[in-house]
């Protein structure tokens, strides 16, 4: 298990998801969240942005929403479950499946017509390269995305015995 | 076994925040209630009474907090009420919408030894989503009874007052539930434990709830006096702390979660639980990217104009039928048989108290009407989360937004609507800002000045410079208190965001008519003081005309003249600015007492320069707040440090301002 993963401020949309391994250095806001039940080993849901940004509203496995800033969630050790794909935390040759899309009825349809939608498996192969150069795993073909298409799109890793099947 | 009958039995009702607790208050009490504060802060403390068959009961509504080991001072004042002075019967209020959440406290509790009965409330909304808990499974855990209610429809009460009414009787201890936690802190415990019964300690609360006390606490001294122990305790902290590389409190709520989570697991039976799909869809909407915030800012128009549209005219209404009768009253016999001064004190003095604080009661009971419904609904955590951002570098909550906003129509129920927020610091800060806006009242005085010494095109400009300087100094000096850490430190900004829910009539109900009584009792007699002070000041000594130069206060002003030359003021205008005091709208009216003439524009004008004037309105609306405000000030607050700090900061402010603006001009040579 990777640990001293640090949630970057980018990775905090809408969709996003990581696992709590410790409550970060400020000792009242983490004694605050553990007195809330959200200890290591929380899985943080982010649902929303506030529309200034800065704020975040999250919900954690037992149902409690909290809202809380974001330095306090980059602060903690959260390791990234789903993220944006544009958020530089894809690894290479991983499979990914898509969870969410954000963005409107106009941007669902232009991504559903190259072929993502939410459960989609892809595969990425150069993460430094523009436009995004992406591979449909089940259709075996490759895709380019725009910058802004790809910040969009909430991945989530998938588990190796998951991906082999 | 000791007989309590007679004796008053006192119950507290602990809760973690959000779980219905003043609902249930208000069911349990009905109206009779008394509210003050916790000692030496600032935080709310409320008692009520009812009785359970001959016993007379006293119920303490404790502040919400998440655990015993605070974080917030209202958990300081729930760690100090179950140390120093534990109740005869806790009675622990949980959110059947969410048990796992409510259990941490619970669970704490339930070691101290005191009798305890839990009550589950929200069970209507909870069955709605699903939800069925085993009462009978949750009371074989934790060893207390259990009851299912819902203080909104008052759906098992009878049952919860049964349950109360059989501990009292038989006022069993807790049936310890044990929780299991590292060995290394399991042995601190044990240690601990050892060493208080061997201290001789003599305490109702169970020897290992004490032992976990210290062990949380930073600093044991303060619950312990041997030393020996304190040694003991501090030792073994370090050692649990430096091997678990986490601070004991931490670690505790780790393992008291962890029971929580397999208590749930077993009362649920897994049952699957449906969302709260109206609050998804309800957020949905108030909290949107874009649509968010305009519906903020129109929900604000509404409560403002709510507020202060229906208010103030009552408010005035209620100021002139004062007034008229006051007028009536001094056509009596009786009192025209009195002498002069003693006439001018009842109806100047004691009768115009009178007016201002019973003229504040339509905008107070609006206020809270108001408030309570955005607050009870739910709205009040999604105003706070949208406009965060802008509020957190003064190391405010967006709660607080709501609060300075609401300064702008009067800043007495602004003041009083702080208790809302979440934190001391967050109170006291705010407390502090809101006589910086301008409120309605300083609006009267800016629109008579300037249209009195500005053109009609002009004079809008003024108002809004006004307005700017206003917004200019709410954020300066919050910057600068926040720097000067009055009030502590800012609290981590960790909120819950309660589902969306009906307000009551009942509880808006209750609420409203608490808060005007309290108006009453807590700021009535400062309120009157003050104007009598005021009325002292423009009367004395008795010989001479009232508000004249040569009135005490006159003699002030001309003292003061030296001070207030360098801004461009004239002592009769710090005449003016004394009699505001009672309330800034009546800075006009002592004006035309002082300069005394029929046409008091054409006096003004030929005297005061239109810059001067503006230096005048600046001062105005930044120097020492109303005495109604300051009396807010201090029944919040109850800190004479505070209510002070309110005084002079105002009072300073406006001096360098007025000063800066004033010479700034004449070196730029207008005048």
């Amino acid at each position: 298990m990777t640990t001293g993963q640090h949630i970057p401020v980018s990775a905090l949309q809408p969709g996003s998801e990581c696992i709590i391994h410790s409550l970060g250095s400020d000792e009242k806001t983490a004694r605050r969240l553990a007195q809330m039940g959200i200890l290591p080993g929380t899985h943080l849901h982010i649902i929303r942005v506030a529309p200034l940004g800065g704020t975040i509203e999250a919900a954690a496995d037992q149902g409690q929403n909290v809202a809380l800033r974001r330095e306090e969630v980059t602060a903690m050790d959260c390791e990234p479950v789903a993220i944006p794909l544009d958020s530089g935390l894809i690894a290479v040759d991983r499979p990914y499946k898509v969870r969410m899309l954000l963005g409107g009825k106009t941007f669902r349809r232009r991504i559903q017509e190259k072929g993502i939608e939410e459960g989609t498996r892809i595969l990425i192969q150069n993460s430094q390269a523009r436009p995004f150069p992406i591979r449909l795993v089940d259709r075996n073909t490759e895709i380019n995305l725009g910058r802004g298409e790809a910040e969009k799109i909430i991945v989530e890793v998938i588990d190796d015995e998951q991906s082999e099947s | 076994m000791n007989n309590l009958k007679a004796e008053p039995v006192t119950v507290a009702l602990a809760a973690i925040p959000n779980s219905g607790k003043t609902t249930l208050f208000n069911r349990l009490t009905g109206s009779s209630q008394t509210t003050g504060n916790w000692p030496g802060v600032s935080v709310e403390q409320k008692k009520g009474s009812f009785t359970l068959g001959e016993f007379p009961i006293t119920l303490i509504d404790l502040p919400g907090a998440y655990a015993l080991s605070p974080v917030t001072e209202e958990e300081r004042v729930v760690r100090d009420y179950f140390l120093r002075t534990p109740p005869t019967i806790i009675l622990n209020l949980l959110d059947a919408r969410n048990l796992y959440r409510s259990l941490g406290l619970t669970l704490q509790l339930a070691l101290s030894g005191l009798p305890m009965v839990v009550a589950v409330n929200m069970m209507d909304e909870a069955r709605q989503q699903g939800i069925e808990p085993d009462f009978h499974v949750l009371a074989q855990h934790l060893g207390v009874p259990v009851v299912g209610i819902s203080a909104k429809t008052g759906e098992g009460i009878p049952d919860l007052k049964k349950s109360l009414y059989g501990v009292i009787q038989h006022p069993e201890k807790t049936r310890t539930a044990h929780i299991s936690c590292p060995p290394l802190l399991e042995k601190a415990f044990a240690q601990v434990t050892e060493a208080i019964n061997q201290s001789g300690i003599t305490t109702r609360l169970n020897p290992t709830f004490l032992a976990m006390r210290l062990l949380e606490e930073d600093d044991p001294r303060p619950w312990i006096k041997d030393n020996q122990t304190a040694a003991l305790v501090r030792d073994w902290r370090n050692r649990v702390e430096s091997s678990l590389k986490t601070s004991i409190p931490i670690v505790c709520a780790g393992c008291r979660f962890n029971a929580a989570r397999g208590l749930v697991m077993e009362t649920l039976k897994e049952q699957p639980v449906l969302e709260d799909r109206l609050s998804k869809k309800l957020d949905h909407i108030f909290l949107h990217r874009l649509f968010g915030l305009p519906i903020f800012f129109l929900l604000m128009f509404i409560l403002f104009q709510g507020i202060y549209g229906l208010g103030s005219p009552l408010q005035n209404l209620l100021a002139a039928g004062f007034d008229s009768l006051g007028s009536r009253m001094a056509s009596w016999p009786v009192y025209l048989a009195l002498p002069t001064l003693l006439q001018s004190f009842l109806l100047d003095g004691l009768w115009q108290g009178m007016s201002v604080v019973i003229s504040f009661f339509p905008l107070i009971a609006l206020f809270f009407l108001f408030m309570s419904i955005i607050e009870d609904s739910g709205y009040m955590a999604r105003a706070a989360f949208l406009m965060d951002r802008i509020m957190h570098h003064l190391g405010l909550d967006g709660k607080a937004f709501i609060s300075l906003l609401l300064g702008y129509g009067c800043n007495v129920p602004a003041i009083m609507g702080t208790r809302i927020l979440s934190s001391t610091y967050g109170r006291t800060l705010t407390m502090l800002l809101i006589p910086f806006t301008l409120c309605t009242a300083r609006l009267q005085v800016f629109v008579f000045l300037a249209a009195m010494f500005f053109s009609a095109t002009t004079a809008p400009w003024v108002i809004l410079l006004l307005y700017i300087c206003s917004f200019a100094a709410v954020l300066a000096m919050g910057l600068l208190l926040k720097s000067f850490h009055i009030g502590g430190d800012p609290e981590p900004f960790i909120m819950e965001m309660p589902p969306y829910r009906m307000p009551t009539l009942r509880s808006i109900g209750l609420r409203t008519w608490y808060e005007m009584k309290d108006f009453l009792f807590r700021a009535a007699t400062l309120i009157v003081a003050g104007v009598l002070t005021v009325w002292l000041l423009t009367h004395m000594p008795p010989d001479v005309a009232a508000g004249s130069g040569a009135t005490w206060a006159g003699q002030l002003g001309r003292m003061l003249a030296p001070v207030f030359q360098p801004l461009g003021i004239d002592w009769q205008e710090t005449v003016a600015l004394i009699f505001g005091f009672i309330a800034k709208e009546i800075v006009v009216g002592g004006l035309a007492v002082i300069y005394g003439g029929t046409d008091l524009t054409l006096q003004m004008t030929s005297h005061i320069s239109p810059l001067q004037s503006v230096s005048f309105m600046l001062f105005c609306l930044l120097y020492t707040p109303c005495v109604a405000t300051i009396a807010a000030i201090w029944s919040e607050s109850r800190s004479v440090r505070i209510t002070l700090l309110a005084l002079v900061s105002g009072l300073a402010l406006a001096w360098v301002t007025g000063f800066l603006f004033y010479q700034s001009v004449l070196l730029l040579g207008l005048r």
